[in-house]
């Protein structure tokens, strides 16, 4: 055997090895992104068995979560789903905030998942999550006040409550207008690391004009 | 040398090493496959969901002893740790998750206005945007079955029950005096404000032996544990004013409440019956502290309060009416911690002060009386697992009263009692399935007064019937000592008695709720008293006895039109007792044998406003025409009254608020009041009690302050 082929084995070794090591998180991420699109449920929980494996990393429960909560806006009208739904995305917000403390982007997600509740039954959820949400928004602004996601979903939450009261939306458009360019700007901290919500500032857009 | 496949090989080996295949199918207790959970090796990436037939099978490379996890939304979460090499073939049964919503309640007897309780009947807001509730918690309780309508009273009736048997607590704790003194014709309201409150149960029968001293009905309140944000409201009424504040620290916060209230303006523009010298004026400020500890909440509420009166209300006795002069002062402190000790136990110590002192003038008769009261509370509570939990719990009740009377014959003489309760009570809930509950308990109550131990069993089981509904049964005695008015006069006498039967029916279904429940109640040892009135020169014993039986009914429906939210309310009750000055066994005039209740709440979106409604019938109520031969021998006509709200959202923090109450302006009857002695026709002239207004009108301004308004006072209306 020459050194080359001895070299190439090595390598064929080594590379084996840490692409194990190195690709179970990312092809287990890759692999639940890609779920996500057809099953979120099933997304949510490759996510917390990611997240059983990497117990220091934030991301998967976040996503665990993120899956839930999301999926939670289409069953609305389906109370006992909903809530036993939205506990179980609760406990993977608790796991992520026990790793992560004043992440502004975990504040974002349990302000998403009060506002889930409140979108269900505004009559019995409206009072009672009403004063946390905003409170989260404004901590979340607080800790980083140019984060897009921030922006856009405080921006968000005011003009669904003006236009629950009938009031001019106008003024949260310029928040609107901010996010995107926030948007146009941001680097994600690391490959998974949140990025979304640029197509729902868009969306949300169309409404001010 | 073929490079190439060496390579292949090298890759193959390293993923191939010991690799094994874990596999099994997922079930629940009754062996139907569990589709869709979640199955994995706890700190790996290997696993897998189940398919439609519960079955799973994964790869994994990991080898030695690793823990298998299971878990699936209302189901437990199942892990088993074994070899790898063990972990195939396996049949797993999933235990259902008892906390899950759709799980049996304990729920005979017992209406919850909670946040996210599972038997919730009204929601927190209900309390108060109730129409002809006026802002009062009690008042929106009253539209509930089981209790009846004494429309001049306005305290909580339940159930053939007088006012006396519902005992108030708030976290947990004792309040003594609840309500605000009021003159004999206008209906009395509870003393704190419901927007302190997020959590309201309310039980007709058949509770928990953590609550005693309490004949027919519990109703437990607790303070908001933790408020959102900081604001101050401000509120301009037709009757007084309003000013609150709530300041925030990062572990904890303080809330503030001052009203005033003057009826003065009110009455003299709509004059009522009462010949008012002084109308009612009350002055009152509430203080809530709370502090979050690492494993604990420290709560603190103080409430003081001050109010008067001064009036000539007519009387068929009296030519020139009876003067009435009343002061009232009022401290409420209560203090509590709740916290979580290790190893599944959790513990919570409470303690309440009551000072109330009065001043009364009944034409010449001038009474002057003060209660100091104390209760302290101690419980524990271990969580052996989702189907076994324990509460153990001891109290002590100490009541101090002292009256002093004095008229133009009498030169003052006082008197009065120690009443002390040492109590001791131990409670398990049992879930033996989803399906089916068990909560027995008993309690055990030491009278210091009477030197008397009695002995109250507790039990109430629950099974499903189907997904949507459930039937509960419940029993127990209940003891209670008889209330200052006897024991200032006769403390050798020993508690009162009643032992609940209940039956109840419930069905949830998406936003629809409907509630059967029929009891049975029997009272034994009530206080007798052979004079007109309790007084010195009567001689009294335990000899009373009562019964009631009846049926509540509750339909709730907020989904089938779209904004409107409606209840209706009809209680069937059937009473008779022999009690204080009873000749004869008879049906006391605070029953009503047929009670409806209709309210309504529509919220109009263009108008940026939420009207409501509510209806009210009772069936008349007996009393005493001496013309006849008879006790209790006649019954008033039927009470009516339908009252009208509307709340209008200026903005997301201002509100205006409107509310009348008997719009059709219905003239009640409470009851007849009859002359002491005949005419010389032999005839005893009567006349009628009248509330001291068919009609009240209300408009309220409310006004929010807070950082990022969303918030407002819909809570405070």
């Amino acid at each position: 055997m020459t050194y080359f082929k001895l070299f190439i084995i090595g390598l064929a070794i080594s590379l084996t090895g840490s692409l194990y090591a190195q690709t179970n998180y990312e092809k287990g991420m890759e692999k639940a992104f890609a779920l996500w699109e057809i099953n979120a449920i099933e997304a949510s929980q490759l996510f917390e068995r990611i997240a059983s494996a990497e117990p220091e990393n934030w991301l998967p429960p976040y996503y665990a979560a993120e899956t839930l909560i999301l999926d939670g806006f289409s069953k609305l009208d389906n109370k006992n789903v909903l809530e036993s739904q939205l506990n179980l995305a609760q406990t993977f917000l608790n796991d992520a905030t026990a790793i992560s403390k004043n992440n502004p982007e975990i504040m974002v997600m349990q302000a998403l998942l009060y506002t889930v509740y409140v979108a269900s039954d505004g009559m019995t959820y409206g009072m009672m999550y009403g004063g946390k949400v905003i409170a989260l928004y404004n901590q979340a602004e607080k800790l980083a006040p140019n984060n897009p996601r921030v922006v856009l979903n405080k921006a968000g939450w005011e003009i669904g409550g003006a236009s629950y009261f009938g009031q001019d939306i106008q003024p949260f458009c310029k928040d609107l207008e901010r996010a995107l360019e926030l948007f146009a700007t941001f680097k994600p901290e690391s490959q998974f690391a949140p990025n979304w919500g640029k197509e729902r500032a868009e969306e949300l857009l169309k409404d001010c004009k | 040398m073929k490079l190439s496949l060496l390579i292949f090989f090298l890759f193959t080996l390293t993923s191939g090493v010991s690799q094994s295949i874990i596999n099994g199918k997922v079930t629940d207790a009754k062996n139907n496959p569990v589709e869709g959970a979640n199955v994995y090796l706890e700190g790996t990436y290997d696993g897998t969901t189940t398919d439609k037939n519960g079955n799973f099978s994964f790869k994994t490379e990991e080898i030695g002893t690793k823990t298998l996890k299971i878990s699936f939304v209302s189901y437990e979460t199942f892990t088993l740790t074994n070899d790898i090499s063990e972990l195939n073939n396996l049949k797993i049964k999933l235990r259902e998750d008892l906390n899950a919503l759709d799980t049996v309640v304990i729920s005979a007897g017992t209406f919850s206005a909670g946040d996210n309780s599972k038997i919730s009947v009204l929601k927190p807001l209900d309390i108060v945007t109730t129409a002809g509730a006026m802002g009062d918690f009690v008042g929106a309780l009253q539209t509930l079955p089981g209790t009846t309508t004494v429309a001049e009273d306005g305290r909580l009736f339940v159930r053939g029950g007088d006012a006396s048997e519902t005992q108030i607590f708030i976290d947990g704790i004792r309040v003594f005096t609840p309500y605000v003194p009021t003159s004999s014709n206008t209906p009395t309201r509870g003393r704190y404000s419901p927007f302190l409150f997020d959590g309201i149960t309310f039980s007709t029968g058949g509770y928990s032996a953590e609550y005693g001293q309490a004949l027919s009905s519990v109703l437990l309140l607790n303070t908001i544990d933790e408020p959102d944000q900081e604001k101050t409201d401000i509120g301009i009424m037709s009757v007084g004013a309003t000013l609150g504040h709530t300041e925030l620290w990062e572990n904890s916060s303080l809330s503030v409440n001052g009203s005033y209230i003057n009826l003065a303006p009110y009455v003299s523009l709509f004059p009522d019956r009462n010949d008012w010298i002084e109308p009612f004026q009350g002055g009152s400020g509430e203080a809530v502290f709370r502090k979050k500890f690492d494993s604990g909440l420290l709560k603190l509420y103080t409430a003081f309060e001050m109010s008067g009166f001064e009036l000539i209300q007519e009387d068929i006795n009296f030519t020139d009416g009876v003067y009435n002069k009343l002061n009232n002062t009022n401290l409420y402190f209560n203090g509590s911690y709740t916290g979580v000790l290790a190893d599944n136990w959790s513990v919570f110590g409470g303690l309440s002060y009551t000072y109330n002192k009065s001043k009364v003038v009944v034409i010449a008769d001038d009474i002057k009386n003060a209660e100091n009261s104390y209760h302290a509370k101690f419980k524990l509570k271990h969580h052996f697992s989702n189907r076994f939990k324990l509460n153990i719990g001891g109290e002590y009740f100490a009541t101090n009263f002292n009256e002093e009377f004095k008229n133009p014959v009498i030169n003052g003489i006082s008197y009065g009692f120690n009443n002390n309760i040492t109590a001791a009570y131990s409670e398990a809930d049992v879930f033996f399935s989803k399906n089916m509950a068990l909560q027995a308990g008993l309690r055990l109550e030491y009278s210091e007064l009477f030197k008397e131990l009695t002995l109250s069993p507790r039990l109430s089981l629950a099974y499903k019937t189907s997904d949507i509904s459930q039937i509960s049964i419940a029993y127990g005695n209940f003891y209670q000592n008889p209330n200052n008015a006897i024991l200032k006069f006769e403390q050798n006498l020993s508690a009162q008695k009643n032992t609940h039967y209940i039956l109840n029916y419930q069905l949830n279904n998406d936003g629809k709720i409907f509630r059967a429940e029929a009891y049975y109640k029997n009272y034994t040892d009530l206080i007798k008293y052979d004079t007109e009135y309790a007084d010195f020169s009567s001689s009294y014993n335990n000899s009373g006895t009562a019964y009631a039986a009846g049926l509540d009914l509750f339909w709730r429906d907020n989904k089938s039109i779209k904004n409107l939210d409606y209840w209706i309310s009809y209680s069937f009750l059937d009473s008779e007792r022999d009690y204080e000055n009873y000749p004869i066994e008879a049906t006391p005039n605070f029953v009503n044998t047929h009670n409806l209740s209709i309210v309504t709440k529509y919220w109009i979106e263009n108008w940026k406003s939420q009207v409501g409604m509510s209806y009210a019938f009772a069936s008349g109520r007996s009393y005493t025409n001496p013309n006849l031969g008879g006790f209790l021998n006649q019954e008033t006509k039927s009470y009516n009254n339908l009252s009208l709200n509307w709340a209008y959202l200026i903005s997301q923090q201002k509100i205006l608020y409107f509310s009348v109450n008997n719009v059709l302006g219905i003239k009640n009857i409470d009851g007849y009041q009859y002359a002491k002695v005949p005419d010389s026709h032999g005839n005893y002239a009567s006349s009628t009690l009248r509330p001291a207004a068919d009609q009240f009108f209300f408009v309220g301004f409310f006004w929010t302050i807070s950082e990022k308004g969303t918030d407002n006072q819909l809570n405070n209306l």
